[in-house]
C-alpha cells in the first residue's frame, strides 16, 4: 500500500524547486528530448496550482500577476503544438525528474482544492503566504525553464559535432528544431525570470529576448565590456571594480589563446605566427592582469561592492565565451570550436579587443598612480608597502623610491604610492 | 548598491553564500595559477566572483561579510554548500535576485562537477 503523502503545500513547493535545482546542476544533452516531451506538464501543472491559490482580495496584487502566468501557459502551448507539428523529439520516454515536479505541483494543488476553501486573503499573513506561493512557482518555472534550454542546447551542440562526422540527415532535423526550442524557452525564461526580479516592467517593454550567437555575440561582449570598463573606472574606480575589471581582461585573454589555438590547428589562423608570437604575448598579458588583480583584491575589503553594470558586462562576456570555446567542464576541442563560429572573424574581434585592453591598463595605472581618494585595508598595505621597500631595497635602490601610507583609521588607509626623491 | 529591505535572517544565509563564493573563486584562481595562463579555471574563478557580487549586492551596506575563510578548498563542495545555503533564503520581493543567483550557481556547479 502506498504511504499517504503528508506533506504541506509549503514543503510540495519546496521539493518542487529543489528537483528543478538538482535537474539543473546534473543536466545534459542527450536528456533533452524527454525533458522537451515533459516540460508541458510542469507548466501545466504550475498554472493549475496557481488558480487553485485564493485570488487576492480587490486587487491587493497587480492583475498583471495572473496575467504572467496565463503567458507563460500559452508559450508553453505554443511549444508543444510546434513539437507535434515538426515531428521533434517525437514520441519517446518522459522525464521522470521533471514528472515528479508536475505531480508535486498537481498534489499541492489538490491539497489546497481540498482544503483550502476556508483560506482568506484578506488577514496580511495569509496574503504574505500566498505571495510567497506564487514566487515560489514563478522561481520553479524559471529554473526549470532554463535547465531544459541548457538541455536544448547541449544537444544541439552534440548533434552539430555529430553532423561533422557523418551523421545521418534525419537525425540533423534537430538542430535547427533544438534551436526553435532554445529561443522559445529562453522567452519563457526571461518572462518568468522578470516576475521573480521584480522586472515585469522591462520585460513588457520589449526587451531583447534572442540575442546574437557565436562570433557576433561575441563581439558585441567584447565591445560592451570595453565600454563599461571604462564608465566604470572613470567614475567609480574603487578596488573591488578593480579586481572585477583585472580578472576580466585576465579571462580576455586566456579566452584568446584558446581560440586562437583553436583557430591556428583548424586553419583559420597563421599557425607559426600563432606558436611563435601570439601565444607568448598573450600568456604574459594573462599573467600581468592576474598579476594586477591580486595587487587590487589585496586592497579590497570583504564588504566592497561591485558595480552591478561591470558585473552584467562580465558576466555577459563570460557567457560568450563560453558559447564559443567551452564543452561541459573545459575548453572544446578545436573542431568543435570551428564547427560553431568562423574562428577567423572570433580571431579578429580578440586581436580589437586585447588592443583596447591596453587603454584599460593605463586607466588603472592612473588610478593607482593619481587617485587621492584611493583607500584600502591597513594591514595588507602595510604589508604591501613593507614588501615593496624589501624588493627596492634588495635591487640595491635604497633611497630612490619611499612608499607612504597614511592612516585615517585602524582599519583604512590611504594607497600606497610610490614617489620619487 | 544595496538592499535594506531584506530579513536578517535571510541576510545572514546570504552573507554566508556570499563568503563562499568568494572562497571559491580564490580557490579556482588558485588552481588556475598552478595550471598556467590558458587554464579554463581562470574563467570558472570569475564565473564565481561574479556570482559573489550578485550575492552582496543583495546584501546591506551593514552586512557581515569578514569571517574566516570556509575549511574546505574543493570548488565543486564549496558551490554545493553556497547551492544548499540558498534553499534556506525565501523567494520574495525583499530578496529580488536570488532565483538568478540559483541558476548561476547551479550552471556553475555543472561547469566544475567532471
Amino acid at each position: 500500500m502506498k504511504r499517504q503523502d503528508e506533506r504541506s503545500v509549503g514543503e510540495l513547493l519546496l521539493d518542487a524547486d529543489f528537483t528543478t535545482r538538482q535537474i539543473l546542476m546534473d543536466v545534459t544533452g542527450d536528456d533533452a528530448p524527454a525533458m522537451l516531451r515533459t516540460w508541458g506538464e510542469v507548466v501545466q501543472s504550475a498554472s493549475e496550482l496557481w488558480a487553485t491559490l485564493p485570488q487576492p482580495f480587490r486587487g491587493t496584487t497587480s492583475p498583471i500577476d495572473g496575467v504572467t502566468v496565463a503567458r507563460l501557459e500559452s508559450m508553453s502551448q505554443a511549444m508543444h503544438r510546434n513539437q507535434i507539428r515538426r515531428g521533434w523529439p517525437g514520441d519517446g520516454p518522459s522525464d521522470e525528474r521533471l514528472l515528479h515536479v508536475a505531480e508535486t505541483l498537481t498534489r499541492a494543488a489538490d491539497l489546497i482544492g481540498r482544503r483550502g476553501g476556508h483560506i482568506g486573503p484578506t488577514d496580511p499573513a495569509v496574503r504574505a503566504d500566498l505571495d510567497a506561493a506564487r514566487m515560489r512557482i514563478m522561481h520553479t518555472l524559471y529554473v526549470g525553464a532554463h535547465s531544459v534550454g541548457v538541455a536544448a542546447q547541449q544537444h544541439v551542440a552534440d548533434v552539430e559535432l555529430a553532423t561533422t562526422r557523418g551523421m545521418p540527415s534525419r537525425e540533423c532535423r534537430a538542430v535547427p528544431r533544438g534551436q526553435d526550442a532554445i529561443n522559445r524557452l529562453a522567452a519563457f525564461e526571461q518572462l518568468a525570470g522578470a516576475y521573480v526580479g521584480n522586472q515585469f516592467a522591462r520585460a513588457v517593454q520589449g526587451e531583447h529576448v534572442h540575442g546574437p550567437y557565436g562570433s557576433e555575440r561575441l563581439q558585441q561582449a567584447l565591445i560592451g565590456w570595453d565600454i563599461q570598463a571604462h564608465r566604470t573606472l572613470a567614475t567609480n574606480p574603487t578596488p573591488a571594480n578593480l579586481v572585477l575589471a583585472s580578472r576580466t581582461q585576465a579571462g580576455i585573454a586566456t579566452a584568446a589563446a584558446a581560440i586562437l589555438h583553436a583557430g591556428a590547428r583548424t586553419g583559420h589562423v597563421d599557425a607559426h605566427a600563432y606558436e611563435h608570437r601570439l601565444a607568448p604575448t598573450l600568456d604574459a598579458t594573462q599573467q600581468a592582469w592576474t598579476q594586477v588583480a591580486t595587487r587590487w583584491a589585496e586592497m579590497t575589503t570583504p564588504a566592497g561592492r561591485t558595480d552591478l553594470d561591470l558585473v552584467h558586462a562580465a558576466g555577459e562576456l563570460r557567457a560568450a565565451v563560453r558559447e564559443v570555446a567551452h564543452d561541459k567542464t573545459t575548453w572544446a576541442r578545436p573542431e568543435v570550436m570551428a564547427g560553431r563560429v568562423d574562428l577567423g572573424e572570433a580571431a579578429q574581434h580578440l586581436q580589437q579587443a586585447l588592443s583596447t585592453a591596453v587603454d584599460v591598463a593605463c586607466v588603472i595605472r592612473d588610478v593607482a598612480a593619481e587617485d587621492p581618494n584611493l583607500t584600502g585595508p591597513a594591514r595588507a598595505m602595510s604589508h604591501r608597502a613593507n614588501a615593496d621597500i624589501d624588493r627596492a631595497a634588495g635591487r640595491g635602490h635604497r633611497g630612490k623610491d619611499v612608499v607612504w601610507v597614511t592612516g585615517h583609521s585602524p582599519c583604512c588607509a590611504t594607497v600606497a604610492r610610490p614617489q620619487t626623491q | 548598491m544595496t538592499n535594506d529591505t531584506i530579513d536578517q535572517d535571510a541576510g545572514d544565509t546570504l552573507a554566508a553564500v556570499a563568503r563562499l563564493l568568494r572562497h571559491a573563486a580564490v580557490r579556482a584562481w588558485a588552481q588556475a595559477e598552478v595550471e598556467g595562463p590558458r587554464s579554463h579555471l581562470h574563467l570558472l574563478g570569475l564565473g564565481i566572483h561574479i556570482a559573489s557580487c550578485q550575492a552582496v549586492a543583495m546584501l546591506p551596506a551593514c552586512a557581515d561579510l569578514e569571517g574566516q575563510p570556509p575549511a574546505q578548498d574543493d570548488i565543486a563542495q564549496l558551490l554545493r554548500a553556497a547551492e544548499e545555503l540558498t534553499r534556506a533564503i525565501p523567494v520574495l520581493d525583499q530578496a529580488a535576485g536570488i532565483s538568478p543567483l540559483v541558476v548561476a550557481i547551479c550552471d556553475l556547479m555543472r561547469e566544475a562537477t567532471p
